[in-house]
C-alpha cells in the first residue's frame, strides 16, 4: 500500500496498534534546537487574521458569535475557513471562526443559559425539542440525584460536578485516522460489533453493543464532514500534511460532537514526526514546509472554543479547552520518544507568541537528551507557557504512549478513559468534624450527626477521628454520585467519536478529586501542635478560631506537616475504594483545583490555620500563599511527599519565580530550571507549571490589558490568558508565593 | 555547635555559582544605611546546630549538585559565628558539598582565617573604597575590612561584590580608589557590581528605622555601565567585571 511505503512493517499492519507504529518507526533526536525554522509569511499572515479575530472575540466580552440555530455536530456546519490560501490545515467547528455553537446532549439548560449570557437566544424548536421530546444529561442526572447529593452539591462540598455539561477528559486516540484511515477502523468495529453478538445479550454486552454501533455512525460522519473540505480519509494519510489533517479532522469531530471539560489532543508530535522524516527524505518538505503544518494544526488548536455559562468560567478561567499535548518522554525500551517534532511543537510559542493553547505539557525524565532539556527550560522561561510532568513514574504504569487529559490526568491512547469526577473540598470536611456534621456556612446538617469535640480548646485525636467518619461519608456519596453522572452520560451524552478512536474493550479510571488539601493539613497541624479554641454561635458553629502559638505549616518540608497531607491522601482514596464504581472503573484521586481554588475558599468559612472565610485556597497541591518561608526546593519536596500512588490522576503544583530569581544569566537560568525540574522529578514530583515573569508585569497587564493579549501564565494544570481572568482571579494569582531572590 | 540564624532559602540562585542552601545567620554590626535585610542585624532568635544545617542540606542535594552548587552562608555578617561557619564548612567538606562565604568583612582577622580554611568561594561585600565614604554608609571604617579582603585573596576565588549607590558612592574618585584596591589583589579576583534598590525600605519601617536613602533613585543599568566604564578608564581590565 503506498500510504505505508517506506514504514517498517511490524504488528501495527495486522491489527490497529500505533504504539507499535511508533516503535517500529520514529527516529530519536538528541541533538540541539539550531535546526528549527521560523514561520512561514502563510503562517505569519494568517495568525495576524486570527490575532484580530480574538482581539474582537476579547472586545466582545470574550464571545465573538453564537450560532444558535443549530445544534452542533459532527456533519451539522458546512466547511469554514479563516482564509483558505493561507491555510495549510483547514476545518473550523462551525462556519465562520470563532463561531461557537450549541452542543446540547450533556444539558439543555446549560445551552439556553449559555446563549443568552451573551445577549442571544436558542432557537426554539431546539428548546422545545430538548425539553420535552429529548432527555439530556443534564435532567437524566437530576432526576436520580439523591436529596443527600443535591445537598452536598449545594453547600459545596462537592463541587464542580460534570452534570449539566460534557464530562470531558477523555482523549480519542486520533492518530489512527491518519494512520488507518477511517474505512480500516470502521471494519474493526464492525467486527468487535459482530464478535459481542455472539455472547450472551446481556445489559453489559448489550450496551457495548450499541455504543459500537454508535461509534460506527460517528466514523462515518467523519469521512463525511472531511469530504466537504475536498478530503478523503477513508484511507491512510499519505503524507505528513495529510496525517496533520486526518487527526486533526478527528479531533475536529470530537469537539464538535462534545463540549467536554477537557479535550485533550494525546501525543501527536512524535507520530507526526515519523510522516515528517519520510517527506523530508523524499523531498515533499523542507525544514520550513515541516514546521509550517505544524504551526498550521497550532493556530487551529487555538481556535478551538465551547459556549460556556458565565458560572463555568468561575471555576475554570480563561475559556480553557485544555487542548493538551503530551510531548516528549522516554520510551520502555530505553530510547527517548523525543524527536524532531517536539521541538517543532514547542517552537509554536515562538512562531506564534506565547498561548494557553494548547496546553504543552513536557514528559519530563532526567535522561530526556541535554538539547531538549535545555531547549524546553529556555521556551519555559521566556514564555510561561509549558508545564512538566514526570514521565519516570508515569510510564510504569501507563506504558510509553500515555496521554494527559486535562491538566494530570494519565491515561494509555485508545485503551484507557476517564470518568471525570471533580472533586471535594477537604477544608469544608474538616469544618464538618469540628462543627458536628454542619455546613459552616448554611448551619445545615450535611455529614451525619456527629458530637462537637470536648473542652474550649480542639484536641487533636478527637478532631481527627471526628474528621474520619465525615471522610467515610463523603466518600461513599462521591462515589455513588458521580456513578450516576456517567451512567447517564453514557445513556444521552455519549462521545461516539472519540470512543470511536479507542478499543472497543476497554479500561476505565474514575477520578476523583480533592482540593484544600493545604488548609485542611494546616489546620490540622494548627489544632495539633498548636492551641486552637474555637468560637462558636448560638447554633454551636465555629465561625473564627482563636489560635495560640506556632505550627508547622505545609510547603517547608517539615515532616510534622507533611505527613498529614500524604496520610490524608491515602485515606481518601482508601476510603473511596471500598466504594464499587460504574462499569468496574479504577478509582483514581487528583490534588488538583484548576481556577476553582479561589470560588472553593470564597465558599469556605474560616479555617483552624488562620485563614479567613472566604479567603481563596492554595491552588492544586500548593503550599498556602505566603507559609512556605524556606524557599522552592522545601516547598516542592513538600508536594513531593504526597504520593503518587495515592493519587494516579495527577498532583498539580505551580511554581512561580521573578526572572532574576532563577539565576543571573540567561545561561544560569536555563540550567537552574533543568536542575529544578530533574531534582523535582526525582524526588517523584509529579506535576510542575513554571512561571517566570514579575509581579509588575501582572500588574501593569491589569491596568492595560489591551496591550497584553498574549500574556500566558500557568495556573493549576493549565495554562490561561492572563488578561481573560475575572479580577478576583487575578488577585489570586497575584497573593501567591513569587520566589524572588533576598 | 550552635548560631543564631534568620532564615534559610533551599532555592537560592545569587549567592553563588549553581544553585545554592543560603543560610541567612543574625548579627551584624556594620549597619549600612541601605541594607535591605536589617531583620537580620540583632543575633537572636532561633539557633540551629550544624549537623542539623548539613541533613537538612542533604535533603536538596541531587539540586545543588546537578546544578553546581552548594552552600552560602549569608547573613547579617556570618564572621561573628565563625567559628560555626568553620564547623560547618569543615562538615560540608567532609560530605563534598561545595561552599561559599558571603560576608562583609567586618570582623576579627581570626575570625575570617577560620572561616576560609574549607570556604570553596568568598563572597566579599564591599560597600565603598574610600574610607569616608565608607563611613558615611556604615558609619565605620573600612580598614580592618580591606585587611580582611587581602587575606581572603590571598587564598581563596573571591567575588568582590560592589553595591553602585547612584550619587552616594559612583563619581570618579570613587571608581578610582576602587580600581586602585583592584589592582593590589590577584587578577583572579571577579568583581560584581549590584544595583542600588530600595526593596529593603518596608523592613526599616516595619522594625521602626528610619530609612536614610529616601532621596536616593535605584540604580539603573546605565549607572553600572557608566561604573563600569570609569573602571575601565583607570585601568581595570573588562573581564573582571560582570
Amino acid at each position: 500500500m503506498h500510504y505505508w511505503k517506506g514504514f517498517k512493517q511490524d504488528s501495527w499492519q495486522e491489527k490497529i496498534d500505533v504504539k507499535n507504529f511508533i516503535q517500529a518507526n520514529y527516529s530519536p533526536y538528541e541533538g540541539e534546537a539550531h535546526f528549527l525554522a521560523g514561520p512561514t509569511d502563510k503562517t505569519v499572515g494568517l495568525w495576524q487574521e486570527c490575532l484580530a479575530l480574538l482581539a474582537e472575540e476579547t472586545k466582545a466580552k470574550g464571545v465573538l458569535e453564537v450560532d444558535c440555530d443549530r445544534v452542533s455536530s459532527i456533519t451539522s456546519h458546512r466547511p469554514g475557513y479563516i482564509d483558505r490560501d493561507k491555510e495549510v490545515i483547514v476545518g473550523l467547528q462551525t462556519d465562520n471562526p470563532l463561531k461557537r455553537s450549541a452542543i446540547v446532549n450533556s444539558g439543555v439548560r446549560m445551552a439556553e443559559q449559555a446563549c443568552a449570557a451573551y445577549g442571544y437566544k436558542l432557537n426554539d424548536s431546539i428548546s422545545e425539542i430538548y425539553n420535552n421530546h429529548r432527555i439530556t444529561h443534564n435532567s437524566a442526572v437530576f432526576n436520580l440525584y439523591t436529596e443527600e447529593m443535591l445537598l452536598a452539591r449545594k453547600v459545596g462540598i462537592i463541587t464542580g460536578l460534570p452534570d449539566a455539561y460534557g464530562r470531558g477528559r477523555i482523549i480519542g486516540d486520533y492518530r489512527r485516522v491518519a494512520l488507518y484511515g477511517i474505512d480500516r477502523l470502521a471494519e474493526a468495529k464492525e467486527e468487535d460489533l459482530k464478535r459481542l453478538g455472539g455472547e450472551p445479550q446481556i445489559e453489559n454486552i448489550i450496551r457495548l453493543r450499541e455504543e459500537i454501533s454508535w461509534q460506527i455512525s460517528s466514523l462515518r460522519q467523519m469521512k463525511e464532514m472531511a469530504s466537504g473540505y475536498g478530503f478523503d480519509i477513508s484511507k491512510p494519510a499519505a503524507t505528513a500534511k495529510e496525517a496533520a489533517q486526518w487527526l486533526y479532522f478527528a479531533y475536529l469531530a470530537a469537539i464538535k460532537e462534545q463540549n467536554g471539560a477537557a479535550m485533550s489532543l494525546g501525543r501527536v508530535s512524535t507520530f507526526l514526526d515519523i510522516y515528517i522524516e519520510r517527506d523530508l527524505a523524499s523531498g515533499i518538505l523542507t525544514e520550513t514546509t515541516a514546521q509550517e503544518i505544524v504551526d498550521q494544526l497550532v493556530i487551529k488548536l487555538r481556535l478551538a472554543r465551547h459556549l460556556r455559562t458565565p458560572e463555568y468560567n468561575e471555576l475554570f478561567a480563561g475559556d480553557p479547552l485544555w487542548v493538551t499535548e503530551a510531548i516528549g518522554g522516554m520510551g520502555e525500551d530505553g530510547r527517548t520518544l523525543v524527536t524532531k517534532n517536539s521541538f517543532r511543537m514547542l517552537h509554536t510559542l515562538s512562531n506564534l507568541g506565547p498561548s494557553p493553547e494548547p496546553n504543552l505539557t513536557v514528559l519530563w525524565s532526567d535522561r530526556l537528551p541535554s538539547g531538549f532539556k535545555h531547549f524546553c527550560a529556555d521556551v519555559s522561561i521566556a514564555t510561561s507557557s509549558v508545564q512538566y510532568e514526570n514521565d519516570e513514574i508515569m510510564r510504569p504504569v501507563y506504558g510509553d504512549d500515555y496521554g494527559i487529559a486535562c491538566c494530570v490526568s494519565a491515561m494509555t491512547l485508545g485503551r484507557q478513559m476517564q470518568f471525570f469526577g471533580a472533586r471535594v473540598n477537604l477544608a469544608k470536611a474538616l469544618l464538618m468534624a469540628i462543627n458536628g456534621g454542619k455546613d459552616e456556612l448554611t448551619g445545615l446538617q450535611t455529614a451525619p450527626l456527629l458530637p462537637l469535640p470536648a473542652g474550649d480548646v480542639l484536641n487533636y485525636e478527637e478532631v481527627r477521628s471526628n474528621y474520619s467518619l465525615v471522610l467515610d461519608w463523603l466518600a461513599e456519596l462521591y462515589v455513588n454520585t458521580v456513578n450516576i453522572i456517567h451512567r447517564m452520560h453514557d445513556t444521552y451524552a455519549y462521545e461516539s467519536a472519540q470512543l470511536a478512536l479507542h478499543d472497543s474493550e476497554i479500561e476505565r479510571l474514575m477520578a476523583f478529586g480533592v482540593a484544600g488539601l493545604s488548609v485542611a493539613a494546616d489546620s490540622l497541624s494548627a489544632i495539633r501542635y498548636a492551641r486552637v479554641r474555637p468560637i462558636r454561635d448560638a447554633s454551636g458553629i465555629a465561625v473564627a478560631f482563636d489560635t495560640e502559638g506556632g505550627f508547622p505549616c505545609f510547603g517547608n518540608n517539615d515532616e510534622r506537616v507533611d505527613s498529614l497531607v500524604s496520610e490524608l491522601t491515602h485515606e481518601f482514596i482508601e476510603k473511596l475504594r471500598k466504594h464499587a464504581a460504574y462499569r468496574n472503573a479504577i478509582h483514581t484521586l487528583s490534588v488538583l483545583t484548576i481556577t476553582s481554588n479561589v470560588m472553593y475558599g470564597k465558599k469556605t468559612g474560616s479555617t483552624p490555620d488562620g485563614r479567613k472565610a472566604g479567603a481563596a485556597f492554595a491552588p492544586g497541591a500548593n503550599p498556602m500563599h505566603g507559609r512556605d518561608s524556606k524557599g522552592a526546593l522545601a516547598a516542592m519536596a513538600s508536594v513531593a511527599h504526597i504520593a503518587y500512588d495515592d493519587c494516579r490522576d495527577g498532583i498539580s503544583y505551580t511554581f512561580s519565580m521573578v526572572p532574576g530569581a532563577l539565576g543571573k544569566t540567561g545561561t544560569d537560568r536555563c540550567r537552574n530550571l533543568v536542575a529544578v525540574l530533574d531534582s523535582y522529578m526525582l524526588m517523584k514530583g509529579h506535576h510542575i507549571n513554571v512561571n517566570v515573569f514579575k509581579r509588575e508585569l501582572l500588574l501593569d497587564a491589569m491596568a492595560h490589558p489591551e496591550l497584553y493579549p498574549q500574556l500566558t501564565i500557568r495556573v493549576s494544570g493549565y495554562a490561561v490568558n492572563f488578561v481573560k481572568l475575572s479580577a478576583e482571579q487575578q488577585k489570586e494569582v497575584l497573593s501567591r508565593t513569587f520566589y524572588e531572590a533576598m | 555547635m550552635k548560631a543564631y540564624f534568620h532564615s534559610v532559602n533551599t532555592f537560592g540562585t545569587v549567592d553563588g555559582p549553581g544553585i545554592r542552601y543560603v543560610l541567612f545567620l543574625s548579627g551584624c554590626k556594620l549597619g549600612c544605611c541601605f541594607c535591605h535585610n536589617p531583620d537580620t542585624w540583632v543575633a537572636n532568635g532561633d539557633a540551629v546546630c550544624s549537623e542539623e544545617i548539613l541533613s537538612d542540606i542533604k535533603k536538596y542535594r541531587s539540586f545543588y549538585d546537578v546544578s553546581g552548587g552548594g552552600l552560602t552562608i549569608s547573613g547579617g555578617e556570618p564572621l561573628l559565628q565563625a567559628d560555626f561557619v568553620a564547623e560547618l564548612f569543615e562538615l560540608c567538606k567532609r560530605n563534598r558539598i561545595a561552599t561559599s562565604l558571603d560576608t562583609g568583612g567586618f570582623a576579627a582577622t581570626e575570625a575570617m582565617e577560620k572561616a576560609l580554611e574549607n570556604a570553596d568561594l568568598v563572597l566579599f561585600s564591599l560597600k565603598a573604597a574610600r574610607e569616608r565614604v565608607h563611613r558615611q554608609l556604615t558609619g565605620k571604617s573600612n580598614e580592618l575590612i580591606l585587611r580582611n579582603l587581602e587575606l581572603a585573596a590571598a587564598t581563596r576565588p573571591v567575588v568582590l561584590r560592589c553595591i553602585v549607590i547612584p550619587g552616594l558612592n559612583d563619581a570618579e574618585e570613587d571608581v578610582a580608589a576602587l580600581a586602585k584596591i583592584l589592582k593590589q589583589l590577584p587578577s583572579s579576583l571577579k568583581l560584581e557590581l549590584l544595583p542600588y534598590h530600595a526593596m529593603g525600605k518596608s523592613k526599616w519601617t516595619s522594625l521602626g528605622l528610619s530609612y536614610r536613602l529616601d532621596a536616593i533613585r535605584e540604580a539603573t543599568l546605565e549607572d553600572l555601565s557608566h561604573f563600569k566604564y570609569l573602571l575601565k578608564q583607570h585601568g581595570v581590565c573588562n573581564n573582571h567585571v560582570y
